[in-house]
């Protein structure tokens, strides 16, 4: 697919955005529109996704070997709970994609807690980046269509 | 002479949006496929760094089986496989319905600009 960037980079074509028209000046600005609205919302699922491992990882804090035996509250469903005791609280079962679940004892089980947070965060960082670079393009991009609408008013 | 090129405009339009139509149905695919990809990769890592003795379930349905490590790493790299050639399948076939989408595209502008000229003479006639 197409790529903008403000940055030079392999294979890729530099246009000088004085020389495109009005209404190439607005398509592109509307692909950057859609771009940056598919970043915040990258963004946003990112954002929940590391609340998740953030909740999970803190939870585990709670499960020491001393919880052993103690009693629990198991929900049945969203309203429904029966009492149960901890068992085996020195190893814990996680999620790890495609309907793949794995036992780690606790600090495995934080260190990978850690591990997904930290990847989850530098997903982040990288798409602020981008949107930065990608609002400062529609930022010139909004500039010289405004400049050249208003030179066309003058002529006219 | 309008009508003609009128004709033409208008079957070429038709075949431009399904063209159109494919390439976001395939695009769409491409994505869900890359998500599955990338998916897969993070279990993969994750099953690796475990150890040879360590303990994995797949979920069926309501309930955990306990699966081999072994089976369990050769079930994801064989899907990691399938989805990398499906990957180069779809794209592929976007990298061709792009070229057909340009084809299009440039058939259209001509039809359009033979249409204005055709009126322009068929104004000037009346």
């Amino acid at each position: 697919m197409a790529q903008i960037s403000a940055t030079e980079q392999k294979g890729m074509q530099q246009i000088d955005l004085t020389t495109l028209n009005i209404q190439q000046l607005s398509t592109l600005k509307q692909q950057l529109d859609q771009e940056l609205n598919l970043f915040q919302e990258s963004l946003g699922s990112l954002k929940i996704a590391q609340t998740k491992f953030q909740n999970s990882g803190e939870t585990l804090e709670k499960v020491t070997p001393e919880a052993e035996g103690k009693e629990i509250l198991v929900p049945l469903t969203g309203s429904m709970y029966v009492p149960g005791k901890l068992h085996e609280t020195n190893n814990v079962i996680i999620d790890i994609g495609t309907r793949y679940y794995v036992e780690k004892d606790i600090d495995a089980a934080k260190d990978y807690f850690q591990r997904k947070i930290k990847f989850v965060t530098e997903q982040m960082e990288k798409i602020q980046y981008l949107g930065l670079e990608k609002s400062k393009i529609r930022d010139a991009i909004v500039e010289i269509a405004e400049m050249k609408l208003a030179q066309q008013q003058q002529q006219s | 002479m309008t009508e003609d090129i009128q004709r033409k405009l208008q079957s070429e339009l038709n075949s431009f949006k399904n063209v159109q139509k494919e390439l976001q149905k395939a695009i769409q695919t491409r994505q869900q496929l890359d998500g599955q990809f990338n998916e897969n990769e993070i279990v993969k890592q994750e099953l690796d760094i475990l150890p040879d003795d360590g303990k994995v379930y797949k979920s069926v349905g309501p309930v955990l089986i306990k699966t081999e490590l072994v089976e369990a790493k050769q079930n994801v790299s064989k899907r990691i496989d399938y989805i990398t050639k499906e990957l180069k399948r779809v794209d592929d076939l976007i990298v061709n319905l792009e070229k057909k989408q340009d084809g299009h595209r440039e058939a259209l502008q001509k039809l359009q600009h033979q249409f204005q000229q055709a009126q322009v003479k068929a104004a000037l006639h009346a």
